[in-house]
């Protein structure tokens, strides 16, 4: 999933300053299950938004929204009746629910309340760990599937830095050294050879492709 | 015909090497490097420069070869693939070499948070190995990544680093026989203070027959005081100074302890020289480039052999 | 000078596990005080969500208590826990728009204290006033 965390509130207040009927916007998929853009983060948000500006004095209106998904046209078209009645969608969605929301409604402005982080997976309850940078290539298959682009903090293909200690990364004590984890999984799997393989240098045209990537798929796509 | 690289030819005609570490100064003047490569002249092979070590800003260790080859010293470049892609690294390849550089040390470098510039993009675009690998075919095959060839190879001695210390411990000398195929003709390790693994570690090389593909040249560094000891052994990480190192220089008078640092060098540098599988040193004395001299000295390695470099 | 007196709303959250009676046993004080104070009988105290503190300082509460289990008794064994988390994370958004985080007080319920919803909560409104009233509603 991609996770998001709120950003300070200050800051989406500063963003809000010039408008007063305010459309908070959350989203049901990734970034409810990370617990930033769902419907519950809205309604506290809001919540947060009305009295703050109760205390300074300022009325302003500030409606809740929460759709399936801010990143497909056909969940957003839900928001098209309320849009008009408002003077700004403060956005609870991913940057690419945002984006997708500001295309939709040119006419109104779009600020986004979270700082969008990173592709994901729930490791507990209450914790989300990095594990994929869509690299557009993917190698976890020679990795054992621990991913050196993006669990190792130097993005080594070849093994260990001399900084791996105990299991634990240099960069960060708090995290594994996930070349420890490649070493291991490989070894157990009976994948040594992988080990001793030089792995060649990354293709990053597929990470950056020639600006902004994207998939086409004839088989799905209407005929218009 | 241009001149070789000393290092070499000192590994090649088997004579036990000694190399020493240079840090840049965090500024623009030539002088600082003249002089440390004034009191290094004579007493090392070669001299490493690093590259902006720890993630810190300093004067480019490829201006600092350059300073150091007109003094007519053999500088070793050291090059991190932290803050460079591969347009930039085979850029300065070509560039190392038509300066008269003939040896370089390709890192992939100390993350850059833990410099002084932590919100600097770290590059890695490829790692020290992929690293290693574009260097060799660029000098033996005149190609660079790609396979496009180039008009004038670059001459470069190419070296590699490894750390004993470090874990998964076994896969230590994996990851050296990596370098090796990868291209890498000398190897650098981490400071020894634990002669032990050291030990244990050269001999797993020797089973794999790697002192016979790469030199390797341990790495010393002589200490100024306890707290500089308990400081590597607790902060840096890669470190392995083991309790016996720290309580020998806690035992001596603070202002012994220097002496002390210095006699555990020396002693470090004679096993070393009598240990199978070992070609030599290279005494990395932070900040401290005048102690070398006479650590060679008294280690036995005055006067260095002359090579015929040109 | 007690809450009451100080002129605070209070608004009490409260784990239903407490006080089988709870419903009869609050009777008299609501009737008393009527909107002053306001009772929220949740199954677990762990089932709150900063929304519903939030929400009662929109209603206009001055102070929002939250009485759990004694910690280790929790009936759903880490709800009281779960409980002191969600507190300390309300706490700190209402800092976020200038309201004390004391303002919202998680109450572990000691053998000391009666296991009846309606003595405790007179208990607490006897409470000497540390905040004055809010902001949000004096405006
Ligand atoms: S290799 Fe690429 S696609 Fe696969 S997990 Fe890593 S970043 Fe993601
Ligand atoms: S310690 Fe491990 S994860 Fe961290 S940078 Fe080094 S190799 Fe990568």
């Amino acid at each position: 999933m991609i996770t998001a965390e709120r950003k300070p509130l200050a800051e989406i207040k500063a963003m809000l300053a010039p408008y007063r009927k305010i459309l908070v916007v959350g989203c049901g998929t990734c970034v409810a299950e990370c617990a930033s853009g769902g419907e519950k983060e809205v309604g506290l948000l809001a919540s947060a938004l009305r009295m703050d500006a109760q205390i300074e004095g300022r009325t302003i209106e500030a409606h809740e929204m929460t759709i399936d998904r801010q990143c497909v046209y056909e969940f957003i078209d839900k928001l098209t009746e309320a849009v008009g009645r408002y003077d700004v969608i403060l956005s609870l969605g991913c940057g690419a629910g945002v984006q997708a929301v500001a295309e939709v409604f040119p006419k109104t402005p779009v600020v986004p309340a979270l700082n969008t982080t990173f592709i994901g997976e729930t490791k507990e309850s209450g914790l989300w760990v990095e594990n994929c940078r869509a690299c557009g290539d993917c190698k976890l298959g020679y990795f054992a599937g621990v991913c050196p682009v993006t669990r190792c903090a130097k993005g080594l293909f070849n093994g260990p830095c001399g900084g791996s200690k105990n299991g634990a990364c240099e960069v960060d004590p708090d995290s594994p050294c996930a070349w420890q984890l490649i070493v291991e999984r490989l070894d157990s799997a009976g994948r040594s050879d992988l080990l001793e393989a030089i792995y060649p240098p990354a293709d990053w045209s597929k990470q950056q492709g020639k600006g902004p990537r994207k998939i086409v798929r004839e088989d799905q796509r209407s005929e218009s | 015909m241009k001149a070789e690289s000393n290092l070499k030819n000192v590994l090649t005609q088997h004579n036990f090497a000694v190399t020493a570490e240079c840090g840049p100064p965090k500024g623009a003047d030539p002088v600082v490097i003249q002089k440390k490569g004034d009191i290094l002249k004579g007493y090392v092979d070669s001299v490493n420069v690093t590259d902006n070590q720890t993630g810190v800003v300093r004067l480019s260790s490829m201006a600092a070869c350059a300073i150091l080859r007109q003094e007519g010293l053999d500088p070793v470049l050291q090059m991190v693939t932290r803050d460079r892609n591969r347009i930039a690294l085979q850029s300065d390849v070509l560039g190392a070499s038509s300066l008269g550089i003939r040896n370089i040390l390709c890192l992939s470098g100390d993350h850059q948070s833990f410099g002084n510039q932590p919100q600097a993009k770290g590059v890695f675009d490829i790692d020290s190995i992929q690293f290693i690998q574009a260097v060799r075919r660029m000098r033996d095959e005149g190609l660079i990544i790609g396979g496009e060839k180039l008009s004038e190879p670059p001459r470069l001695f190419i070296g590699a680093v490894a750390n004993p210390f470090a874990d998964p411990f076994d896969y230590r000398v994996v990851r050296l026989g990596k370098k090796a195929a990868a291209g890498a003709e000398f190897i650098q390790t981490q400071c020894i203070y634990n002669l032990k693994r050291f030990a244990e570690w050269i001999r797993q090389v020797r089973d794999r027959g790697l002192d016979r593909k790469v030199y390797i040249l341990g790495g010393v560094t002589p200490l100024k005081s306890a707290r500089m000891a308990e400081y590597m052994s607790r902060q840096v990480a890669g470190m392995d100074v083991p309790d016996n190192i720290i309580s020998r220089m806690k035992g001596v008078d603070p202002k012994d302890q220097r002496r002390e640092g210095i006699a555990i060098a020396v002693e470090t540098i004679m096993a070393l020289k009598y240990m199978e599988g070992v070609h030599g040193v290279h005494i990395m004395a932070i900040e401290w480039e005048d102690v070398v001299p006479q650590i060679v000295e008294e280690a036995g390695l005055y006067p260095r052999p002359e090579t015929s470099r040109e | 000078m007690d809450q009451i007196s100080a002129g605070l709303n209070i608004t009490i959250f409260f784990c239903r596990q407490l006080d089988i009676n709870q419903d009869k046993n609050r009777r008299a004080i609501e009737k008393e005080l009527g909107p002053r104070v306001r009772f929220f009988p949740l199954p677990c105290s762990g089932r709150i969500e900063p929304l519903h503190l939030l929400r009662a300082f929109e209603s206009g509460a001055d102070m929002v208590y939250l009485i759990a289990c004694p910690e280790g008794a929790c009936r759903y064994r880490e709800g009281n826990l779960r409980a002191k988390k969600r507190v300390q994370y309300a706490q700190k958004l209402i800092e976020e728009i200038g309201l004390e985080g004391a303002r919202i007080e998680l109450i572990n319920k000691t053998a000391a204290m009666p296991a009846n919803i309606g003595a405790i909560a007179k208990e607490l409104l006897a409470r000497d006033a540390k905040v004055s009233t809010s902001a949000v509603r004096s405006k």
